[in-house]
């Protein structure tokens, strides 16, 4: 009986099963209630509608914020078989975020490449472009079909909070019906309407569908954060200001994030693509087509992923201004411990996306010169990813906490410090940036006169703003709090400023630059490919993470400070289970991304047509089976 | 077919490892907090060692400040001897006052060197009563002083209900102890708890005696799962399914029902 395994699972004494052991909270399930099973919706159109009706339906039903408040008094959970409401809406809200990032991604990077083709008139960036647009169709259905399970599923499973979101954000639900309808239009447009309009009215509909995404992506955003940083309501929780609950602490900060994240996912998992059709190639011509692809989609990852420590420091900084205690949960408290975790996981980025780039030099012409720099970088990536994995606090026995005199080691504690971290994760960013700078000169040669002066100056501003960097890090320890923690923004300033005057430099020196040789397109091992794979991975299993401490850092409320939480599920879970959930999501997320792969390749494919048997083997044919039908 | 297997296998292996990486860090459940047991007759000693449970926990004190830390560079100043400074800090105004004034309107003095940042511990998230934050004060003053604050004292701020307890926060389970929740949902109609005496089920009186906390929580919440001898199925679940116990029930008031129940050692 599964559900009696499952209670045994949670029971909170069955571990060691003494009487004594603390007290865990556990799954409370009623068993006269029945399992809410429900429908798959399969039809996109359907779910649109459905979504739509829900929220028009919820309006008229939403009446005021305080009787939503006087409702939410009554007991209001209802319980999910098997794997709980927590577990239930934690899985499907994390994939619909997954498959809308990425649906709000591959536009704004095919369009990119669709105005590059547009202006170098190149037409493989055209076709690269559409190729990503391939991808688009089943995953929008796939969105829409996750959101309205998501939606579904909050109204049933947690009604209180549903019922008060509503009293808060119900005019919002228009527009973003809305604006669903018409990004449908504008996504379908685009992709059926690739060659059928001029190149201007087709980037106009890219450009369209864009700014539709974008703002779907900010009304739902306004309703997240809201449950975190609550603005623009009264001392019991009542609306009184719609544009200061949209507009709240960390309203603005998700959106930046959020973009630059969607960016970074959306091309790790295009890149994913490619490796999974380089894999499966079987001409030379698709190999480099797909190594190409990988490329691309590796390249829009990484770049995204370079300013996305910043917009973090400002989503944190925002989250510090609402509330002290709500940051130091956050990142000192309960959830210090996932920032190691998150550490292992950028780091292992950066890693995996270094090392990409110095196997796909082995494919350049002339690049076996900056070979032996390649240990320096992997020096430099791995000791600022130990120093940035480092925890402040140590698992330890008490013998060895009473020989260290805490939990604090007397050496490696130094390095646990924010202070360090910042460092670290700033020059590991710097080293990836020179990796992916040499992996442009690869098979090039500055024939400016100034090439000289200009690689001193470019030596020189990397030597300039990593000694910044470090002396900023190493003062961070002599100075009181609210000084040091100003100083992560001159070593994000310092590290932004060197890679855009080098990048401007780099783009002078090196136009009209002689050729050393080609790009051997294809010419990539395999163990590359699952670099990529790695790293679509790891950005799924950040983006698990990441949103599993946005909502987990409430703890014991569905809106911090206003709505609290009081069901069975109301305590934090161990972060082993976290790992767990994310790891299966993530899993799950795989498998559709996999269905949506076979899909957007079935287009590829050649039509369908009967077998043309000869008349006379076929007549041998059956008469050999002794079958007496004979075809026509 | 066979390189999918391999990016199969290859996706299984990296979400495994991310899992191990997972449960290898420090695992621990944060529960929400409970309301302090407090009495009118506490002296101000027993207050403040009350007052310490609450800033370790509740009052979530100490996720900013320290007690008793020499390190510099501080994001918020440290407790340690708090009682010595809170009499020098205003002049003309008494510790008590600087004190109670600091935890119900914390920005009226930021200690210089540092910023603004404590929340009102009165109002959610945090939302102490005001007999906690009496407690509190009373542990602060025994840093480096004599507590003399007795839930009797005046500290001339009143919190109004609804700002501790925010909307729904008064909901599910209305923090019943053991003894509450077990006749809340009649359990003594079908169980003894004082007598061996067997009712519509079995007495309870020894329950702690036979069965772990493990046993009597599998007991409450899958009744049939092991039936006494001679005591028929389905009348348990039937009754608490009947009452709404399983949707109703808090973790706190189920806690509390299994440590009540395993207190019963038949004497």
């Amino acid at each position: 009986m599964p559900e009696t395994r499952l209670r045994k699972l949670f029971n909170p004494w069955k571990s060691d099963s003494a009487k004594e052991s603390p007290w865990q909270p556990t799954e409370l399930r009623p068993r006269s209630s029945r399992p809410i099973r429900l429908s798959y919706l399969p039809i996109c159109a359907a779910i649109l509608i459905a979504v739509a009706i829900v929220g028009l339906l919820v309006l008229p039903a939403g009446a005021s914020p305080q009787d939503a408040l006087q409702d939410a008094a009554n007991p209001d959970y209802r319980p999910f078989p098997f794997v709980g409401s927590r577990v239930a809406i934690w899985v499907i809200a994390q994939l619909h975020l997954m498959f809308a990032a990425f649906v709000l991604a591959v536009p704004m990077f095919a369009l990119i490449l669709e105005i590059i083709g547009f202006v170098t008139k190149e037409k493989r960036y055209d076709d690269l472009a559409y190729e990503f647009t391939k991808l688009l169709s089943v995953s929008f259905s796939f969105t829409a079909t996750l959101g309205a399970m998501l939606t579904f599923m909050l109204f049933i499973l947690y009604p209180r909070v549903a019922t008060y979101m509503v009293s808060i954000f119900s005019w919002t639900f228009f527009p973003y019906v809305f604006l669903f309808f018409l990004e449908a239009v504008f996504m379908y447009s685009y992709y059926y309407g690739w060659g059928k309009f001029s190149p201007k009215v087709h980037l106009a509909l890219g450009v369209g569908l864009n700014i539709v995404g974008t703002a779907i992506m900010f009304i739902a955003d306004a309703w997240l954060t809201f449950m975190n940083t609550p603005s623009g309501i009264s001392e019991t929780g009542a609306l009184v200001s719609l544009p200061d609950a949209i507009n709240n602490f960390i309203w603005m900060p998700i959106n930046i994030h959020r973009l630059i994240a969607n960016m970074a996912f959306g091309g790790s998992i295009a890149a994913a693509y490619g490796a999974y059709k380089f894999l499966g190639a079987k001409t030379e011509a698709e190999k480099a087509h797909y190594d190409w692809m990988g490329y691309i989609g590796n390249f829009i990852a990484i770049s995204a992923l370079l300013p996305l420590p910043f917009a973090g420091y400002y989503l944190g900084k925002e989250i510090y201004a609402y509330s002290q205690s709500l940051g130091i949960t956050l990142m000192g408290g309960t959830f210090s411990w996932l920032f190691i975790i998150q550490a292992i996981l950028i780091g292992n980025l950066f890693l995996a996306a270094n090392y990409y780039l110095w196997v796909s030099m082995e494919r350049i012409e002339g690049a076996e010169r900056f070979r032996r720099f390649i240990k320096y970088l992997l020096a430099s990536v791995t000791i600022t990813f130990i120093v940035w994995a480092t925890p402040h606090s140590l698992v330890a026995t008490v013998e060895e906490a009473r020989q260290m005199g805490g939990a604090h080691h007397p050496m490696l504690g130094v390095l646990g410090v924010m202070s360090a971290k910042n460092t670290a994760v700033n020059v590991m960013i710097l080293t990836t940036y020179i990796s992916f700078l040499l992996y442009r000169r690869g098979n090039k040669e500055a024939i400016v006169p100034w090439a000289k002066t200009g690689n001193r100056i470019q030596f020189f501003i990397f030597a300039a703003t990593i000694l910044f960097v470090i002396f900023l890090g190493v003062y961070g320890y002599f100075v009181e709090a609210r000084v040091r923690i100003a100083l992560s923004v001159p070593q994000v300033l310092a590290v932004l400023s060197a890679m855009i005057s080098v990048t401007v430099i780099d783009i002078f020196m090196f136009k009209n630059a002689r050729k050393t040789g080609e790009i051997k397109w294809g010419q990539m091992p395999d163990r590359a490919q699952y670099a990529l794979f790695f790293i679509a991975l790891t950005f799924a299993w950040t983006m698990g993470l990441m949103g599993y401490v946005r909502a987990g850092m409430r703890q014991h409320w569905h809106v911090f400070g206003v709505l609290q939480d009081t069901s069975p599920d109301a305590f934090t879970p161990t972060l082993g289970f976290a790992a767990n959930v994310i790891s299966v999501t993530v899993l799950i997320f795989f498998l559709f991304i996999a269905i949506v792969f076979w899909l957007s390749g079935l287009s590829g494919k050649k039509p369908w047509e009967p077998k043309v048997v000869d008349e006379r083997q076929s007549a041998e044919s059956v008469g050999a089976k002794g079958n007496l039908e004979t075809r026509e | 077919m066979k390189s999918s297997l391999k990016i199969f296998a290859f996706v299984i292996a990296v979400l495994t490892f991310y899992s191990y990486v997972g449960n290898s860090v420090p695992q621990k459940i944060t529960y929400p907090p409970e309301t302090a047991d407090l009495s009118q007759d506490m002296t101000p000693d027993e207050l403040a060692i009350a007052g310490a449970d609450i800033v370790a926990g509740k009052g979530t004190c100490l996720g900013c400040h320290t007690v008793g830390s020499q390190d510099s560079g501080l994001r918020f100043p440290d407790l340690g001897g708090i009682a010595t400074r809170a009499s020098t800090q205003i002049s003309g105004m008494s510790a008590l006052d600087y004190l109670a004034q600091s935890l119900y309107e914390p920005d009226d003095f930021i200690v210089e060197g540092f910023l603004a940042g404590m929340p009102a511990i009165n109002r959610p998230p945090i939302g102490l009563m005001d007999d906690e934050i009496k407690a509190v004060i009373a542990y602060l003053q025994s840093l480096g002083g004599t507590p003399t604050v007795t839930l009797g004292t005046d500290l001339g701020y009143v919190t109004e209900v609804s700002a501790t307890v925010p909307a729904g926060g008064a909901a599910l389970g209305a923090g019943l102890d053991g003894p509450g929740v077990f006749q809340a949902y009649l359990c003594n109609t079908c169980h003894s708890i004082d007598l061996p005496d067997r009712l519509v089920g079995p007495s309870l009186y020894d329950v702690g005696s036979r069965l772990s906390n493990a046993e009597i929580y599998e007991a409450v919440m899958d009744p049939d799962a092991v039936l006494a001898d001679g005591f028929p199925g389905g009348v348990m679940p039937t009754t608490l399914n009947a009452l709404g116990f399983y949707q109703k029930v808090s973790p706190e008031e189920l806690r509390s029902l299994v440590n009540y129940l395993s207190e019963q050692q038949g004497n």
